[in-house]
């Protein structure tokens, strides 16, 4: 599903953020890419999704060579991957429904198919009861749900779940990767980047440690190590 | 493809209408920079027109002596009339001269009291030249001055040359005035429009990062605020018009006082030529805010 060959990426300023990263998450699979901040795990996401260019090296998403992807071929490739941040990203003037209803409104979903589609990703997130509220009327959970109904509406073989708990207390937290996992289980691949040692734990799957830009371990059912 | 372009058009008014303030100051920047280019248009007519009047002014004048013969008078005027430099040439009787006198001064009762004391008919007879153009001018009357006949009493050479000097003059200096002060107006609106695009950009930053991130066109991203700037000339347009026609209607009854006698109608040359004037102005602002828009656009959508 993702496959990176030799992959560098260097900053100016900070220099390499990753160092010759050979890596391949196959469909289905759920990964946790775990290490300390600042160790690239951010820039191995934003590489996944064309929004960082690389140096040297090659990667293929789904069989597409996206190493040197055109801008206007970037949006196609997003479709793809369904993408979580820790601070949810949802448009406060909307309400749930609404801002999943966006998602597709701009890629130029029907409206039919927006009627169709959106009440049920908001219910495989538990929020069908929800779809009036605004963001800041629902708890951080809630919300995180809501960025996930709309990471899935475009039914991607791929997300991408950038420290979706960090902003989150343990309760929500774990229904989240709760949620997740259930995801997963209808064959969406699932990228988890965290360094919540205990969510990682308790997943029992596959774990790839990242520091100073190189992946220093990978184990089919790992363990928080650093 | 349709659905899509409703979309566009409704994110655009969306932009307009969230930042209310910025769009009226954008819009009342573009009706002055269209007035101005109006204003130098109203000038360019009234400068023609004025040139014209003058142009149909243009003769010279050859006083003939009163016994004058009216062969010599024939024979004078088939003489001049071979000059190559003359268009026509009309010869005003005594008689003929004293009607247009009575008739153009009939309502001076003063005048008309004089003439009737001196009991004659003091007028000469007058042979009107016109020239083929006002480049031969200085030739003819130089051709006239020489010219020796017993039956000319005197001459009359107004110079319309430097008249009409002064008049191109003036219009130019009016229509070099009112160019720099559209171009002021042009550069300016292309600032405005451009801050406008950014601000909104900067406002809705949070929604343009999440429609990157759900996959939305770079084209389905940055065409609302090239639409918006279409907008605002659309409106700025819309508004010179309501504008302009009441302003020509009070300028109309000074530059009729002023040409009397001559054919001169704003209000008609601009409901007549309405759809060059303001549909030209609409492509020219159109495309200067398309272009300020999209490099307000390129600039600072990469968010």
């Amino acid at each position: 599903m993702i496959r990176f060959y030799n992959v560098t990426k260097t900053y100016h300023k900070s220099g390499k953020a990753l160092n010759k990263i050979n890596l391949h998450i196959k469909p289905g699979e759920f990964v946790s890419i775990v290490g300390q901040s600042g160790t690239g795990k951010t820039t191995l996401v934003k590489t996944m999704i064309g929004e960082e260019g690389i140096d040297e090296g090659k990667i293929v998403v789904g069989g597409w060579d996206i190493t040197n992807i055109r801008q206007r071929e970037i949006p196609v490739l997003r479709r793809q991957i369904g993408v979580i941040f820790q601070d949810f990203k949802l448009l406060s003037k909307k309400t749930l429904f609404e801002n999943v209803a966006f998602a597709m409104q701009v890629c130029g979903g029907s409206s039919g198919k927006i009627k169709k589609i959106v009440p049920h990703v908001m219910k495989i997130v538990g929020l069908e009861r929800k779809v009036n509220d605004y963001p800041q009327e629902v708890s951080g959970g809630e919300q995180q749900r809501a960025a996930i109904a709309r990471a899935l509406v475009h039914r991607p073989k791929i997300l991408l779940a950038d420290e979706p708990t960090g902003n989150l207390d343990s309760l929500n937290a774990n229904e989240i990767i709760e949620l997740l996992l259930r995801i997963n289980k209808f064959g969406t691949t699932v990228i988890l980047v965290t360094h919540n040692r205990e969510i990682v734990n308790n997943l029992k799957r596959r774990v790839l440690t990242i520091d100073n830009g190189t992946i220093i371990s990978d184990q089919a059912v790992g363990k928080y190590i650093l | 493809m349709f659905l899509s372009f409703a979309r566009i058009i409704k994110f655009s008014f969306q932009d307009i209408f969230r930042n209310i303030w910025l769009s009226l100051v954008t819009i009342i920047i573009l009706i002055l920079a269209l007035f101005t280019v109006n204003m130098l248009l109203v000038v360019s007519v009234v400068g023609e027109t004025a040139v014209g009047a003058v142009h149909d002014k243009i003769d010279i004048n050859l006083y003939l002596k009163t016994d004058a013969k009216e062969e010599e008078i024939l024979a004078l005027k088939a003489k001049i009339s071979e000059l190559s430099e003359v268009k026509e040439v009309t010869y005003v009787s005594k008689e003929a001269a004293l009607k247009n006198f009575t008739e153009k001064h009939k309502e001076n009762q003063e005048i008309l009291g004089a003439l009737r004391e001196l009991n004659i008919n003091p007028l000469t007879p007058t042979m009107v030249i016109k020239p083929v153009n006002l480049d031969v001018f200085d030739n003819l009357i130089n051709k006239l001055n020489a010219y020796d006949s017993e039956i000319i009493e005197s001459r009359n050479f107004t110079n319309y040359k430097t008249l009409l000097g002064k008049i191109n003059n003036i219009t130019k200096k009016v229509t070099d005035a009112g160019l720099m002060l559209s171009s002021i107006f042009v550069f300016i609106t292309m600032l405005v429009i451009y801050n406008s695009v950014r601000v909104a950009i900067y406002t809705h930053r949070r929604q343009i990062s999440i429609m990157k991130l759900v996959g939305a066109s770079n084209y389905f991203i940055q065409m609302p605020y090239l639409v918006s700037s279409i907008i605002y000339t659309l409106f700025g347009v819309l508004a010179i018009m309501v504008i302009f026609y009441p302003f020509l209607s009070l300028l109309q009854p000074y530059l009729e006082t002023f040409f009397v006698g001559y054919n001169i109608n704003l209000i008609t040359y601009f409901y007549g030529n309405a759809f060059n004037i303001f549909g030209l102005q609409f492509l020219a602002a159109a495309l200067i805010n398309i272009v300020a828009s999209l490099i307000a656009v390129r600039k600072y959508s990469r968010v």
